[in-house]
Parts: C-alpha cells; sequence; structure tokens
C-alpha cells in the first residue's frame, strides 16, 4: 500500500511541473457552463418547472457538473497507449507492483493536483458568473459523497477496460475522443436524461453510464426523494460490481498477452 | 547461476502485402504468418560470469534477454535462474534480476533523477541504509550524484544511460540483464558504462549478460562469448578460444633488403610484391619468432610486423556460416 502511496506523491509533483496545463481545464470548463446556463435560462423562459426540476436546481446542476468533472479526469487510456507504443509495459511488469495499481494511484495524484488548481477556481467563477451552487437537502450530502466516490470508481474502470484497447490497438487516439464524447451525452453530464424521450431514457437508465454523473448530481440538487436514491444506488453498485469483474478478468488476459508477444 | 534449456520462441505475424489492396486484404481477411524467432538454445552462465550475447540484428539476441529477464514466456524450454523455473516463479525470481534496454529508458521523463530512484526505493522496498550504500556505491563508480537533481528529460544520453543502469541496480540484484547498453554513446560515456560493468561485477560478482554491437564492449567486458544468428547458437565459448577456433592463423610480414624472398617449410608464403613477402602460418604449430630465426639464417631482414584476425572478422565470419 505504501508504495501506491508514494506512486501518488509522485504523481502530485509531476503534475505541478506543466502548471500551464491546468489554465485550459479552467477555460474550457467556464465556456462549457456558460453556454449551458444561458441554454437553461432561455429554455426555462416563463416556465416554472421542466422535468420536476425549476430553472435554479439546474444552474447548481450546470456549475456542480463542472466540478465534477474535474474529479472524474482520467488519464489511464492515453497512459496505456503511451507504454505499449514506447514498449514499456514489459519492464513495468518485471516491477513487484500492479502495472494497474499504479495507473490507478497516478491518477489519484492528478485529481489531488487538481483539486487545488481546478475545483477552487472553477467553483469561484461559476458562483459568482452562474450561481452559488447549494445542496437541496444538506441531510443527504452522505448520501451525495458517497454516490459520487461509487461514479469515480465506475468512470475509471470504464476509461481503464477502454485503454486495455491499445494492447490489440496500439493507437487508440480517435476512439478516446469517441468515448470521451459518448459518456458527456449519455451520463448526463450536459443534458439530464430526463430530457430524453422515455423509450431513450429507460435505456440509459440501464446502462453505468447515468450513474456517473448524472445520479450524485440528482441527489445533489433534490430531484427525487432519498427511496429513489438508495434504489438508484443500489443499480449504481451493481455496475461497479459488473465493472470491477470485468477489469480483473481483462487485467489476467492481457497481461498473459503481453508476456506472450512482448512489449 | 543460470540455465537455460531448448529455448523457443515462436511469433505469429500478419502478413502484410504492400499497396492499398494489400492493406485492405490484410483488414478483411488477414494472413498469418508464424516465425522462429529462437530455437533450441541451450547454455548455462555461472554466478560471476559477463557474457556477451552477439550477433546481427534480428537475431534474436533481444527475445533471449527477454524470455531470461522474464519479460516474454518461451513457446518451448525454460530458464531457471538458481535453480528456479522463471516462468512458475516469476514474482520471487524477477527480484533478483535487473534490465536496462539501451533503446527504452525506465525513468520517468517528468521527474528528477532522484525522484525516479525513489519510486524504485518504495516499489522494491528497500530500506533507507541500504538505498543509502547502493547509491554511495555507484556515486564512486558514475558519478551519479552530479545528475541526480537534474530532470530526466533535460540529460544527454550518456547521462540518461547511467541513471538507467543505477536504477537497474538499485535492489541490488544478482542477475543484469543489459540490452544494448552502449548504443548511440560516446566514448568516455562507454568508457564510464564498461568501467561500471567491470566494477560491479567485481565488487558485488554480479552476473552480467549483454547484448551489443559494439566490438569494444566485447574485448574489454566479455570473457565468454555466445553468438547467435537466426535464433540459433553458432559458437559458445571464450573469446579466445572462438578466435583460434575460427581464425587459428597469423600472418607474418617481413620487409628485406631486396626483392628475392626465400620459402619457409612450416609456414606459407601467401604474398610476395616487391621487398615484402606475407607468410601465413597456423598459431599452434609454430610461432612466428622460430620463423623470423630460420628466416634471418638465410637472408638479412629489414624490418617485419604482424597482421592477426580482428575481432569483426572473426564475427564476420560466425555470422557467415549460416549462411
Amino acid at each position: 500500500m505504501k508504495k501506491y502511496l508514494y506512486v501518488v506523491k509522485t504523481q502530485i509533483i509531476k503534475s505541478l511541473t506543466y502548471e500551464f496545463n491546468v489554465y485550459g481545464n479552467i477555460i474550457m470548463q467556464t465556456i462549457i457552463m456558460i453556454t449551458s446556463a444561458y441554454f437553461w435560462r432561455a429554455l426555462y423562459q416563463g416556465r416554472g418547472m421542466v422535468g420536476d426540476v425549476d430553472a435554479d436546481s439546474m444552474l447548481t446542476y450546470v456549475v456542480m457538473s463542472s466540478l465534477l468533472s474535474v474529479l472524474l479526469i482520467t488519464n489511464v487510456e492515453r497512459r496505456i497507449q503511451m507504454s505499449v507504443q514506447k514498449g514499456t509495459v514489459a519492464t513495468d511488469l518485471m516491477k513487484p507492483i500492479n502495472i494497474f495499481g499504479v495507473y490507478f494511484a497516478e491518477d489519484i495524484g492528478n485529481i489531488a493536483a487538481l483539486l487545488f488548481q481546478n475545483v477552487l477556481p472553477i467553483l469561484l467563477i461559476g458562483s459568482l458568473m452562474i450561481k452559488v451552487p447549494v445542496i437541496a437537502d444538506i441531510r443527504d450530502l452522505p448520501l451525495f459523497i458517497l454516490s459520487v466516490f461509487a461514479s469515480f470508481l465506475i468512470n475509471w474502470l470504464i476509461a481503464a477496460l477502454f485503454g486495455m484497447i491499445a494492447f490489440s490497438a496500439v493507437n487508440i487516439d480517435a476512439l478516446i475522443q469517441v468515448k470521451k464524447h459518448l459518456l458527456r451525452l449519455l451520463s448526463g453530464s450536459i443534458i439530464p436524461i430526463w430530457f430524453f424521450p422515455p423509450g431513450i431514457s429507460k435505456i440509459l437508465e440501464s446502462l453505468p453510464f447515468v450513474y456517473i454523473y448524472q445520479l450524485p448530481l440528482s441527489i445533489y440538487i433534490g430531484r427525487g426523494d432519498r427511496m429513489q436514491y438508495v434504489s438508484q444506488m443500489r443499480i449504481q453498485f451493481v455496475w461497479l460490481v459488473i465493472l470491477l469483474g470485468a477489469f480483473f478478468f481483462a487485467q489476467s488476459r492481457v497481461t498473459r498477452k503481453v508476456m506472450v508477444q512482448g512489449g | 547461476m543460470i540455465d537455460v534449456q531448448n529455448l523457443c520462441k515462436d511469433y505469429v505475424l500478419k502478413a502484410k502485402e504492400p499497396g492499398l489492396r494489400g492493406a485492405i486484404r490484410g483488414l478483411v481477411r488477414p494472413e498469418h504468418k508464424k516465425i522462429h524467432a529462437v530455437s533450441d538454445l541451450s547454455f548455462h552462465i555461472d554466478d560471476g560470469e559477463i557474457v556477451g550475447f552477439i550477433g546481427p540484428n534480428g537475431a534474436g539476441k533481444s527475445t533471449t534477454i527477454k524470455m531470461m529477464s522474464g519479460i516474454l514466456t518461451p513457446t518451448k524450454g525454460c530458464v531457471l535462474i538458481d535453480g528456479r523455473d522463471i516462468s512458475k516463479h516469476r514474482k520471487e525470481v524477477v527480484r533478483n534480476i535487473g534490465v536496462v534496454f539501451g533503446q527504452r529508458s525506465q525513468l520517468n521523463w517528468d521527474l528528477r533523477l532522484g525522484e525516479s530512484f525513489e519510486l524504485l526505493k518504495h516499489i522494491y522496498q528497500i530500506n533507507q541504509s541500504d538505498y543509502d550504500r547502493t547509491i554511495d556505491d555507484l556515486d564512486s563508480i558514475l558519478g551519479i550524484r552530479e545528475i541526480i537533481d537534474k530532470p530526466v528529460r533535460q540529460m544527454s544520453l550518456g547521462q540518461r544511460m547511467k541513471g538507467d543502469l543505477v536504477a537497474s541496480m538499485l535492489h541490488s540484484p544478482g542477475v543484469l540483464f543489459l540490452d544494448e547498453p552502449t548504443i548511440g554513446l560516446d566514448v568516455s560515456a562507454k568508457y564510464a558504462l564498461r568501467k561500471f560493468i567491470k566494477e560491479i561485477n567485481r565488487t558485488r560478482r554480479t552476473t552480467v549478460i549483454l547484448t551489443t554491437h559494439d566490438l569494444g564492449d566485447i574485448q574489454e567486458l566479455c570473457e565468454r562469448l555466445i553468438i547467435i544468428n537466426h535464433g540459433v547458437m553458432m559458437e559458445d565459448g571464450r573469446l579466445s578460444e572462438i578466435v583460434d577456433r575460427i581464425a587459428p592463423y597469423k600472418t607474418l610480414v617481413v620487409e628485406y633488403y631486396d626483392e628475392s624472398a626465400p620459402e619457409h617449410d612450416r609456414c606459407e608464403m601467401t604474398e610476395h610484391s616487391g621487398n615484402v613477402a606475407k607468410y601465413r602460418f597456423i598459431k599452434k604449430e609454430v610461432t612466428a619468432a622460430e620463423i623470423i630465426a630460420d628466416l634471418s639464417r638465410i637472408k638479412t631482414i629489414k624490418d617485419v610486423s604482424m597482421e592477426e584476425a580482428g575481432i569483426d572478422d572473426i564475427i564476420k565470419i560466425a555470422y557467415g556460416q549460416s549462411g
């Protein structure tokens, strides 16, 4: 365990070397927040509630979605692709440490560095330009934190499984982009899926993506009651277990493949 | 102690046909081709040996090194390190192994060199006093302290290679595999690297197995050579023995005061032009001194010199034997 913590620490040092990189994300999130805010304001004109949510809650949703997106940045796909291309996977596999554990620790380190560099500025910009995002019911805070934790793991596992494609495909740059935007659309990070036609939103509810963004955000803005949250978190948990199983299965297959084909 | 028994490695490659048509056909119906990268290698390496793996590009050296260091699973055969099969007890065996690939660095591009070392220290769970001792030790050979605070991305190739060598020795492995460690290095960096290999072999009794295309490395480091080509063992033995076997003769060049040159019954005159004659003889049968003594009794000699088959000639011949 100590070695993984050290990887986290090293990664924080590493992320701080490229200070300039962080501004890009702040600017991007600001643009997304402001455009979405205009979009929702225009849509809500003269209407009190749309889809059980009022305009004010929707603006909270927008700001929180941007904040959450910082926590959900993953580098594991690119990291796997890089080490497959450079051929360092094979030597990494020789060290007495699990490489996927290292990738996970690195992503944690990245996010830890971003918490200060990104979350605070985005919160500040969002609060000043759009609205201070206040949780609807403070008693739901533990539930919100728990669901964010689970959504972080689900998001990371999907990214890691995705990255493993690089072991056979080598270059997955385009796929990474497709995955990123598809996830944006299907997870309700920009448009909550309750605005989608009922048939489609039913299908999406059975997929893991809505449990990454929409579930914790719904809890935060108070859409629904506690019973609904708990039953949805149960599905979230089931997805977490399924993805964990898939991850461990894929991990052993992929490692064996590297050992047979070489790095 | 390393035992390699009947090691084989086959690769399955997608056979690609040239041109756009070939590329499309490759996507639709790929054809597979089997390649024998290494076939039936067996040898034994004792503790504290320095063994040079020599062969032309694509001979299977790197593949063999990868299998010996547990990176690659052999198709057939096995590698035993201290009596344990590396593909079965990989986790334990690998702790006693260090690997450096000349063309791929294991150092972290964005970190200072020292931070990469610290990371490895934690990964291998080396305690502080052992770690300090190893760094001190290696510093005295390579002068690593001078560059320890420098980010790896700003390093020269030579500095990076020094860093990689230290990184591979941090956990004090008993066996060190080096795949073309001197590739692209300048003379002084090569010199430092050879000194390093000799030192760790002498003081720590580290077994070193290296592949190289550099004749200087072979001459200075390798007591023993294993020459492979097309994945097949061509030669295995001491450098001097291989030289004797492949090129058992030397050539004596004699310059006289005039154009006539006498024959000698125990050697063969291969060339005679002007005042100079060349005599080729088998090293085991006669010495140069005897021939000179005999010849000078017949005729006055002005000057003598020796021509000997160089290592590059030997290697060329050894590579060539398989066609």
